[in-house]
């Protein structure tokens, strides 16, 4: 592995005698380099390797596993309850998935800070930056990473209320037939809740170099909007409708609900507003973050 | 080696508010170890920073490998490593896997970066312990994993701030030795940064002397650490009456504590040299004054601060 002959010119042949060359392994690299594109996908496979705690010890691991789990197990249970009554128990995809928005908030509160404020906390952006990454694909790759990460989170349930239905349907290739085009909503809620939530989680996770902190103040905003929504609901007297879209929960919960075609009481009384709002009002958190990310990394001093 | 230039700035500055870190800073450094020297807050880590476009200067430019600074970033990033003075290693990551995130962070292909992690790690003398996470290492520990980092992508120029920050007399020498060899062996340019102008003299080839921003003097070391005219007696015995004894002979001599200081006139006419280096002989004899050294006395880089003080 080392080349002691080529040290041996390098060093100006001083060690031809055969005496010691202290050399341990350095040598130059004339290998090929990918640059800023290989560095980018560099930084997202870290990043979505660290919002699942991969190659991290257990401990790391513990949140993702958990929500993964809790959230699946509702869809799970619907299946074999649908698949025992021989499909007389509707699926109702938009109100499981609507249960369990709070839990992909643990998800984004316990595992964006994980990716965003380490960074900042143990100071390895000097590092970064004086590479081939800059501040803006800095931002974009570990947004893409957030984003990816609580998509797939944010699907599991879904897709497996949408493979598991056709997997008990009485005819499994007619019923992919005639299922086709609920694919669509399954994608849509997905994406739009993975841009929603890491808009607002890389947002509060890049002013916050304490990963604690982070976290609690990620948690911290989902509940202070809902009840700031509540609060206007119940006091101020806004319409129950307006004051709903500033909950980013309960607003994901009604897109679902008409994006799957599904109705409640509630809907039925006081009808919501068209889909259009919900996808402008989350695909508009997920820009806003993403832009507020990529601004604190220019202007944040390295 | 040829003596190009790594290091250009032009009447660099920056301000923070009311503050002014670098005051139209005008130098060149040249391409070989440079010490870059000045008191905490001479404004020494914002030229680095300058240089690496971490910060941005308030007016003025600079050049690094014939590259501006705000111009050719990406090349800049190829060609510099960068060892930066405050911790930058997580707890909870190996050096291995650290240092080879870096290299794939620098472009580079993840079988290359792994390959390269291990040869800069050999290198800078981790090997065991690149296994364990880093949060367990001693300070001389991670200060090898910081350089071995800043070593990954083969950079041309070596950018090091307070490489010896925090590190005992022993670790202080290994690391410099660690950083001359660097240097010399694989012909890297090596700029470090220190408040300690003693360890900069042992491996520098030249040094620039920062202070409140503005540069004091920058010089190649041979210069000022070459040999002086003067030449160093120590004598068993009474120093005052060897150095009459000289005086007597024509040679201008004075005496320092036990120490007979022989002036010779032209260092550059050896028989100048001679005739002093006789004289001292001659008297010794005469006087059967046993010699305990003789030698000519070397500069020494505290004397540059005399000098600008």
């Amino acid at each position: 592995m080392t080349q002691p002959e080529r040290v041996n010119s390098q060093a100006g042949g001083a060690a031809t005698d055969g005496s010691t060359i202290h050399d341990l392994g350095y040598r130059r690299y004339a290998g090929p380099r990918v640059g800023t594109s290989g560095a980018w996908s560099a930084l997202y496979r870290q990043s979505v390797r660290a919002m699942f705690g991969l190659g991290r010890p257990a401990k790391a691991k513990a949140v993702p596993v958990l929500v993964i789990v809790v959230t699946m197990l509702p869809a799970l249970g619907t299946l074999v309850a649908a698949s025992a009554s021989n499909g007389q128990v509707p699926i109702r995809y938009g109100q499981i998935i609507g249960a369990q928005l709070l839990l992909f908030v643990l998800f984004v509160a316990a595992q964006v800070p994980e990716v965003l404020s380490r960074d900042q906390q143990h100071q390895l952006l000097p590092l970064l930056f004086t590479r081939d990454v800059t501040r803006v694909s800095y931002a974009t790759a570990r947004f893409a990473a957030i984003a990816s990460a609580i998509f797939c989170v944010a699907s599991a349930p879904l897709i497996l209320l949408y493979v598991g239905e056709i997997g008990i349907a009485k005819d499994p290739s007619a019923a992919f037939v005639t299922m086709g085009n609920r694919i669509w909503p399954v994608l849509a809620q997905s994406i739009l809740t993975a841009l929603a939530m890491s808009g607002i989680g890389a947002a509060l996770a890049a002013w916050t170099p304490r990963r604690a902190y982070a976290t609690a103040a990620i948690f911290g905003t989902f509940l202070l909007l809902a009840a700031i929504a509540a609060g206007l609901d119940d006091l101020a007297g806004v319409s129950r409708r307006t004051a709903e879209l500033l909950d980013p929960i309960r607003a994901m919960q009604t897109m679902a609900m008409i994006l799957f075609g599904e109705t409640n009481r509630g809907m039925e009384l006081n009808p919501p507003p068209p889909i259009g709002v919900y996808v402008a009002l989350t695909l508009g958190l997920g820009v806003a973050g993403l832009s507020l990310l990529t601004w604190r990394m220019r202007r944040i001093r390295a | 080696m040829s003596a190009a230039l790594v290091i250009e700035t032009e009447s660099l500055t920056r301000r923070y508010g009311a503050v002014l870190a670098l005051d139209s800073l005008t130098v060149r450094i040249e391409s070989g170890i440079t010490g870059l020297v000045g008191a905490n807050g001479a404004g020494k880590s914002t030229l680095l920073k300058i240089l690496l476009g971490l910060v941005e200067p308030t007016s003025g430019t600079a050049r690094v490998m014939d590259h501006t600074i705000d111009v050719d970033r990406q090349a800049i990033s190829r060609l510099v490593g960068y060892m930066p003075e405050h911790d930058c290693l997580p707890p909870d990551m190996t050096a291995t896997e650290f240092v080879t995130w870096m290299a794939r962070c620098s472009g580079f292909p993840p079988s290359a970066a792994r390959e390269r992690a291990a040869e800069v790690l050999r290198h800078v003398g981790l090997f065991e312990e690149r296994y364990r996470p880093m949060g367990g290492y001693s300070t001389g520990m991670a200060q090898r994993v910081k350089l071995a980092q800043a070593l990954v992508h083969d950079p041309t120029l070596l950018i090091l701030d307070e490489p010896t920050n925090g590190l005992d007399p022993a670790g202080r020498d290994e690391m410099l030795a660690l950083i001359e060899r660097t240097g010399r062996e694989f012909g890297v340019s090596v700029i470090v940064s220190s408040h300690l102008l003693g360890e900069l003299e042992r491996i520098c080839d030249g040094v620039v002397l920062i202070d409140n921003g503005r540069l004091i003097r920058a010089e190649r070391l041979g210069v000022l650490t070459g040999a002086t005219s003067t030449l160093i007696v120590e004598v068993d015995g009474d120093a005052s009456a060897f150095a009459e004894a000289l005086v007597a002979r024509g040679v201008s001599a004075t005496v320092d504590r036990q120490m007979v200081l022989v002036t010779v006139p032209d260092a550059t006419d050896t028989t100048h040299e001679r005739a002093a280096f006789d004289a001292v002989r001659d008297v010794a004899v005469q006087r059967h004054a046993s010699l305990l050294r003789m030698e000519r006395r070397r500069g020494h880089l505290e004397d540059l601060f005399d000098v600008a003080s």
